[in-house]
């Protein structure tokens, strides 16, 4: 296929980019139209849900028409914009990620949609939101192939093309081995070990949003009430709280069930010689090829649950566009990711791991009582609002569960280092374990305040092109030590 | 049945270069009036802000000095709040310094919160001198240094104009040379 010459999108681009303008403007106006909606409507103003529609439609074939793309010297160029014309250039090297979705509307029409991110700034990526999917895949094939050169970050591990992957298609470098493929069962396992009450919490609040008037219906209805018998729906209320936490529970397990639906539907994930290939979703199907040299760090999570079940989530993190801070970055998730898929994963991403530790470190005593600290401070709002005896009796329970909790985190905290990968590992119910490379860190950063200064305590920060991750009260002799490895490692691997 | 034995030599990190050995080049002095005449001056609008009241009172010989009363919580906040950041300028200007290795920035700062940032060479997207007026005027220079995601990006504040065009000839050569 040439990519050579200046190209459209697929013709019913139209469609699904009016439909994606009408949304967007019913998302930007929407105090509006329901301000509108609630007086009384005459014909003037139902005549503007046309003129709505219309300007949805030339605007999208107004973007069509101006919106061309191609590929020229190393880049691919897109020229965009209704009223203000825009050029992009995205030099292949840049690329960190290429996605092919389908949303719900692709699907109707058998189309594809192609997502590029790149590193720079948070305006360099862009999408085609309709494409055949042969040229999606052929374009695709093409941008991820020419990008494999390194580019002017450092190559996390040219050993990494070397793994023995199975039978490879030399056509799919990211294809071979299966990885993690979700049947309805483990969809289900999956959704059931997520954090419910997380869930559950979010499900009620957009209940209680949606019938926001239901408090003063029921205040309304009861004060029409007799006194006593309001008294005694009072006390009954109390009775309400075994079986409104079961409600919440379940809210939780259904809110997580459908989420996992949603965004693992048909998961299927597999690596091959030069990286990650995984696709799932439901309404919206995406397809990801992620290469091993853009992966900027892994983030292993699972719960106590999901750890009885042998199985923990992986979080794939390829380097942010813009500003760290902003929290924007590409992330990935492979779930039910069982101990043979982490060896695998180990292997080709960190194969020094299995070379022995170098160094370890643990934070000093110190954050134990901090951390006991900050969980007693909740075990303190009973005083405002029980009786004494209540209150105490209660903080009499909390003391030691906290004590116990707490020294179970704080024994938690793990920082090991190999020979050139470093290893955070923090938390009990929900323990994570992060990975990365000291040949791609961006710098690392040794901060105290004066008080930890004179105690010789410190916090150690790695700074990663996508984030930082820091490792708290550390004591000095052990962070500079670990800081010196790393800068050091960070030269011998380039 | 052949063992296969995996190689695990012990490493000395006794020879990895230490950090903490190397001496840290001072910015310039010119940088410490501009930071003390920032401080100096913000104290001064604040306290014009606290005072002002105080003069209308005074002038217009009300006697109701309710209002008055809770002054001194914002008053007294601005002079704690003050007399930290004047320490923090005072005793943390001559911890402000960065130090070249061959391959390597380090950048320190702080008193009362103390940073020590290292960027190696070899991750520096770009680098940027900035200089504003008051800085054209007294003849100073900011570096930035821009890492991949920005998260481990670099500001060298109040280098004399000379220093900042020497470390930044360094950067360009050893970001090639890396």
């Amino acid at each position: 296929m040439d990519f050579h010459r200046p190209a459209r999108q697929h013709p019913l681009g139209v469609v699904i980019l009016a439909i994606q303008f009408l949304i967007k403007g019913v998302q930007s106006f929407w105090p509006a139209i329901v301000g509108v909606s609630l007086t009384q409507l005459d014909w003037m103003t139902l005549l503007l849900i046309p003129f709505g529609i219309l300007l949805g439609v030339a605007w999208a074939i107004l973007y069509y028409l101006r919106f061309t793309y191609w590929v020229e010297e190393g880049s691919i160029i897109v020229e965009r914009g209704v009223i203000q014309r825009e050029r992009l250039q995205v030099p292949f090297q840049k690329i960190q990620a290429i996605n092919l979705f389908q949303g719900p509307v692709q699907q109707v029409f058998g189309l594809t949609g192609i997502q590029v991110d790149t590193a720079g700034s948070s305006g360099s990526e862009f999408k085609i939101v309709a494409m055949r999917r042969e040229a999606a895949e052929s374009l695709r094939l093409m941008l991820a192939e020419q990008g494999a050169a390194p580019d002017g970050t450092r190559d996390p591990g040219k050993e990494a093309m070397t793994v023995e992957a199975g039978p490879v298609d030399s056509s799919h470098a990211y294809r071979g081995r299966t990885m993690v493929d979700l049947d309805i069962a483990r969809l289900v396992k999956v959704g059931l070990t997520q954090n419910h009450l997380r869930n559950g919490l979010l499900g009620l609040a957009v209940i209680s949003s949606l019938v926001g008037g239901l408090e003063h219906q029921i205040e309304s209805w009861l004060s029409g009430l007799p006194a006593p018998i309001t008294a005694l729906i009072a006390a009954a209320t109390v009775l309400l709280i075994v079986p409104g936490f079961i409600l919440m529970l379940l809210t939780g397990v259904g809110v997580s069930l459908v989420t996992t639906v949603l965004r693992y539907f048909g998961f299927h994930s597999e690596i091959g010689r030069q990286g990650v290939f995984m696709e799932s979703g439901l309404l919206r199907r995406n397809t990801f090829q992620i290469p091993f040299d853009k992966i900027q760090l892994t983030d292993w999570r699972s719960n106590a649950l999901q750890r009885a079940l042998g199985f923990e989530t992986l979080r794939i993190r390829q380097a942010q566009a813009g500003d760290a801070a902003s929290g924007v970055g590409v992330r990935l998730a492979i779930p039910a990711m069982e101990p043979e898929h982490r060896a695998t994963m180990e292997e080709v991403l960190y194969p020094d791991l299995d070379q022995g530790v170098v160094m370890t470190g643990r934070p000093v005593g110190r954050l134990r009582w901090l951390l006991w600290f900050a969980a007693l401070l909740p075990g303190m709002a009973p005083f405002s609002f029980w009786s004494p005896w209540a209150a105490w009796t209660f903080m009499a329970l909390w003391l030691p569960f906290t004590g116990w909790t707490t020294l179970k985190r704080y024994r938690s905290f793990h920082l090991t280092v190999y020979r050139d990968a470093v290893v955070l590992q923090k938390g009990w119910f929900w323990r994570q374990r992060v990975i990365l490379k000291m040949s791609q860190l961006q710098g690392v950063e040794w901060k105290r305040h004066l008080l930890l200064e004179r105690r010789g305590v410190g916090h150690l920060t790695f700074h990663t092109a996508s984030g930082a991750k820091r490792f708290s009260y550390l004591d000095k002799q052990t962070g500079f030590r670990i800081r010196d490895w790393a800068l050091n490692q960070l030269h011998v691997n380039p | 049945m052949e063992v296969t034995v995996a190689a695990n030599p012990e490493l000395d990190l006794s020879g990895i270069p230490r950090l903490e050995d190397i001496e840290f080049q001072t910015v310039s002095a010119k940088y410490r009036q501009l930071r003390l005449t920032t401080w100096a001056g913000f104290q001064v609008v604040l306290a014009a802000a606290w005072l002002t009241p105080l003069i209308f009172i005074k002038v217009t010989g009300d006697e109701d000095l309710s209002l008055f009363q809770a002054w001194w919580w914002p008053m007294g906040l601005q002079f704690l709040m003050g007399s930290c950041w004047f320490l923090e300028e005072w005793k943390g200007f001559p911890r402000r310094g960065y130090a070249v290795r061959e391959r390597d920035i380090t950048y320190r700062t702080g008193w009362l919160f103390r940073t020590t940032t290292t960027v190696p060479f070899g991750m520096i997207q770009h680098s940027e001198l900035v200089q504003g007026p008051v800085s054209r005027w007294l003849k100073i220079k900011h570096l930035r240094l821009f890492t991949a995601g920005g998260s481990g990006n670099l500001r060298i504040a109040g280098l004399d104009e000379e220093q900042a065009e020497t470390l930044r000839a360094i950067l360009e050569t050893r970001t090639r040379k890396v």
